[in-house]
């Protein structure tokens, strides 16, 4: 039980600050809830809104209010939208997961090959190159891989539709897999570089280890040394990134989404930001929040699965 | 194993690939692509900016068309409209149009419309019924007439207001409690219906075939939204869409160019690059302060350098010198000896020598130009402005804002300068001018401005359409000798389209070319749109 201590803490320091947004900023909460609407607004409307949203009672009302209504689901009104935050969260979430976490999975598959192997060969030259190209990458901005990929795919070749969005009555599922096919790709070319760079500095590591070696005497091919014993043991560091970037993912990759029209959680966030909606600016800090610290605990409690030396019970 | 997983990969890839085919755009169905989601299934209480005026005035039709930046709009949904006194007016109705859902149109609805604006909730078009001009009383006096009576002359009635405000329906909107909240598809007169809003994805109309003024010649238009130009042109260039409701960007015209598939026309724009001064902050209350950054802005290199020679200089001031509104003669000049004559005959000298002038108390002219950060164009502008500013001892560095910021500064008011793009219904609605000056966004309501409000009070005093423009021209002068808002060019817009899927596009002054005039036959939009392209 002790152990869910700090998560609730965080849970809470996070709907605090939350709450305190629009209401530590310049200016009064009611022009960030209406936007330039409130200017508009008569005596009598404003004081009308001010009811509407409880902003007229005491501030440690208002508080208990908004922690509750976070609990039972009333988030709030989208300004931008013109509807409940939840329905817009519900909407894009689904799609920013459909593209983070396959991405996430591809990249994270690549970037652990690569850099086991970057990190086990002895072939410094082969190490030097595979490292430079991935890093090369890294160093490129997400945007600058997203237009290099769309002008060569969607418009030169045309191999790929060019936006994210379909606007089919019905989209069919592959038809919308093609159109997810170019940020995807951007993200694991993006992202690739983090787990490449972990898992190689971590083989490092391991392979100066003394069982190694003795698997290697005893006559164990290397690929079998490589793949069985080296990177189970390289790989838990890159374990605990990949979980929180996962949870991260909730909140869309701004950028690409943007570039790429593709509706998502990213795209919500920026044009939220551009609006001044603070209803929903709130709702998809409170999610991506969550899912960090969702992300933080799955993370601490799984480790022990990888890592024997952090299970419980009686020493050995 | 190997083997049979290269197999799929290339399976995969070669089905991708093969998917590609783009259907052959036909005129019965036309995508149009669009920079930003309108928040809403054209909910004018949500969907309020002017950008989104042409998405609005496909499902919607007002009384004349097609804006008040027309010099003569014509009678759209109303037949006629005479003025039996300066504040009464009479409208006469067309017969026999309906809604979209075939109920019938009538004087009520117009009446409920007028009301429901000016006393509902707010949104862009109240104030244009509650203060400028203030309509006091409307009345159906029988299903086809309506009489509007004003607090004050209204003589511009039929040209501005009439041609601006969208008609609504009474039985879908007085059920409402709440429109900020209403999520349902809007109904309207006009020539397309909406019939599908996807957040983030976009809208789909189709056409209305029984529009008062004949069956529109695209049966059904789908609008995409894409943010990124980059993405909106490349999918251009596939035919992935068949228009983009954008103007081209400079950077991107030459790689769009005109092709046997691709179209560009220029039109001129009816926006204008302002750098907007806070007339409320020291020392730019004081009048020939402001004179004198105008005279210190060399407009013509402005053009010349960040806009590749693309626009006009804004020599001809504020407001927008092709609104019918607009007093031919003004004129801003570039004179920065007159600048510096002006500064020092106001104390301010350069007493240090640092190269920035001081007021007698030693209080620096120094600025901040503010600037939305997704116009590499308007920064490189506030970076030349600071430059030509810096001649005359005025020295004003250049800070890059988010476009959320920027729109923010409206309100909080926390801004020397600001460079931005003002638009149609800022810069050639004349109402709007006056209005501004009392929004805060040109002046604010109660500031003493003694000089305007004379002019403002014989403005509202005006009985005839002549009286008032003569007023107005007299405003407008006033303005520019010590402007809150300094016109810098006067953009020409570049808009691309495929010719293999629509070539009835035409321009209609501050929509550019994509709006539902060109969607009409020829014989029914004259008066609507310009001649030619």
């Amino acid at each position: 039980m002790a152990r869910w201590v700090p998560y609730c803490a965080l849970a809470w320091v996070v709907v605090t600050v939350n709450f305190a947004l629009p209401r530590v900023a310049p200016g009064h909460p009611l022009d960030y809830l209406l936007g330039e609407e409130a200017a508009r607004l008569s005596p009598r409307q404003r004081a009308e809104a001010l009811r509407a949203f409880g902003l007229d009672r005491p501030l440690h009302e208002q508080y208990i209010a908004y922690v509750v209504g976070l609990a039972t689901g009333r988030w709030g009104r989208s300004v931008r939208f013109g509807r409940p935050v939840l329905e817009v969260i519900a909407e894009r979430l689904p799609r920013t997961l459909a593209l983070f976490v396959p991405a996430t999975l591809i990249a994270v598959f690549l970037g652990t090959v690569l850099g086991a192997w970057a990190g086990y060969t002895t072939r410094a030259r082969w190490d030097a190159g595979v490292s430079s190209a991935v890093l090369l990458l890294d160093a490129m901005p997400g945007f600058w891989i997203a237009m290099v990929l769309l002008s060569v795919f969607a418009v030169e070749l045309g191999w790929f539709p060019v936006s994210g969005s379909s606007f089919a009555a019905s989209p069919q599922p592959w038809e919308q897999v093609r159109r997810a096919v170019l940020p995807a790709a951007t993200l694991v070319l993006a992202t690739l570089g983090r787990t490449f760079l972990v898992v190689r500095g971590a083989m490092r590591s391991v392979c100066q280890e003394e069982f190694l070696w003795a698997l290697e005497a005893k006559g164990l091919p290397p690929r079998a040394v490589l793949w069985r014993h080296a990177l189970p043991n390289a790989w838990l560091p890159a374990y605990t990134q990949i979980v929180l970037h996962l949870g991260a993912g909730a909140g869309g990759a701004v950028v690409v989404e943007t570039v790429f029209g593709y509706p998502g959680m990213g795209r919500a966030l920026y044009e939220a930001l551009l609006a001044r909606d603070y209803p929903l600016l709130q709702g998809i800090l409170s999610v991506v929040a969550f899912a960090t610290i969702l992300a933080n605990a799955v993370a601490d409690a799984t480790y022990p699965r990888f890592d024997p030396r952090l299970r419980g019970g009686p020493a050995a | 194993m190997r083997r049979t997983a290269c197999l799929v990969v290339a399976a995969a890839l070669a089905a991708l690939a093969a998917g590609r085919a783009v259907p052959a755009p036909s005129p019965s169905r036309l995508v149009m692509a669009i920079p930003q989601d309108p928040g809403s299934p054209l909910n004018l209480y949500v969907t309020s900016h002017s950008r989104f005026d042409a998405l609005l005035d496909l499902v919607y039709d007002k009384l004349f068309a097609p804006s008040p930046y027309m010099d003569e709009p014509i009678p759209w949904l109303a037949e006629s409209a005479h003025p039996v006194d300066p504040w009464t007016w009479v409208v006469r109705l067309r017969s026999g149009i309906r809604w979209h859902d075939g109920r019938p149109f009538s004087a009520e609805d117009v009446r409920f419309t007028f009301t429901y604006y000016r006393d509902g909730p707010q949104n862009r078009h109240s104030h244009h019924v509650s203060e400028v001009p203030h309509i006091k009383d409307v009345v159906a006096t029988d299903p086809r007439t309506v009489r509007f009576v004003c607090a004050y002359p209204c003589p511009t009635l039929r040209r501005i207001t009439l041609a601006d405000l969208p008609i609504l329906p009474r039985y879908v909107w007085e059920g409402i409690p709440d429109p900020r909240a209403f999520s349902g598809l809007p109904v309207g007169t006009g020539p397309y219906r909406l019939v599908e809003y996807r957040t983030g994805h976009g809208l789909r109309f189709v056409a209305n075939p029984a529009y008062f003024r004949g069956r529109p010649r695209v049966a059904e238009l789908v609008v995409p939204v894409i943010p990124e130009p980059a993405t909106t042109f490349g999918a251009l260039r596939r035919g992935e869409v068949h228009a983009a409701a954008r103007p081209v960007p400079p950077e991107l015209l030459q790689a769009i160019g005109n092709s046997s598939v691709v179209r560009v026309v220029r039109t001129r724009s009816l926006t204008l690059a302002e750098l907007r001064l806070n007339f409320e902050r020291w020392p730019l209350d004081d009048p020939a302060v402001r004179r004198a950054l105008s005279l210190a802005i060399d407009r013509e290199s402005l053009v010349r350098i960040v806009l590749l020679g693309r626009g006009r200089p804004g020599t001809r001031g504020y407001p927008h010198p092709d609104s019918p509104w607009t007093n031919p003669a003004l004129r801003t000049p570039f004179d920065p000896g007159a600048a510096r004559r002006l500064l020092e005959e106001r104390g301010f000298l350069d007493r240090d020598g640092d190269g920035v002038r001081e007021s007698p108390d030693r209080r620096p002219l120094r600025f901040v130009v503010k600037v939305p950060s997704n116009e590499p164009v308007l920064v490189r502008a506030a970076e030349l402005v600071g430059q030509q500013l810096q001649r005359v001892g005025i020295r004003a560095a250049v800070q890059a804002l988010d476009p959320g910021a920027v729109a923010a500064l409206f309100r909080t008011r926390d801004f020397d300068l600001v460079l931005d793009i003002a638009t149609p219904h800022a810069v050639a609605d004349p109402d709007q001018f006056v209005m501004s000056h009392r929004s805060g966004y040109l002046w604010r309501k109660g500031l003493p401005y003694p000089e305007m409000d004379t002019l403002v009070d014989a403005w509202m005093a005006a009985r005839t359409v002549e009286g008032r423009k003569r007023v107005l021209f007299q405003m407008q002068e006033l303005f520019n000798r010590q402007p809150t808002s300094i016109a810098l060019w006067y953009p020409d817009e570049f808009w691309a389209f495929r010719r293999d899927a629509y070539d009835g596009w035409a321009a209609s002054p501050g929509y550019g070319i994509f709006h539902k005039f060109s969607l009409l036959a020829p014989s029914v939009r004259a008066g609507t749109v310009l001649e030619g392209r």
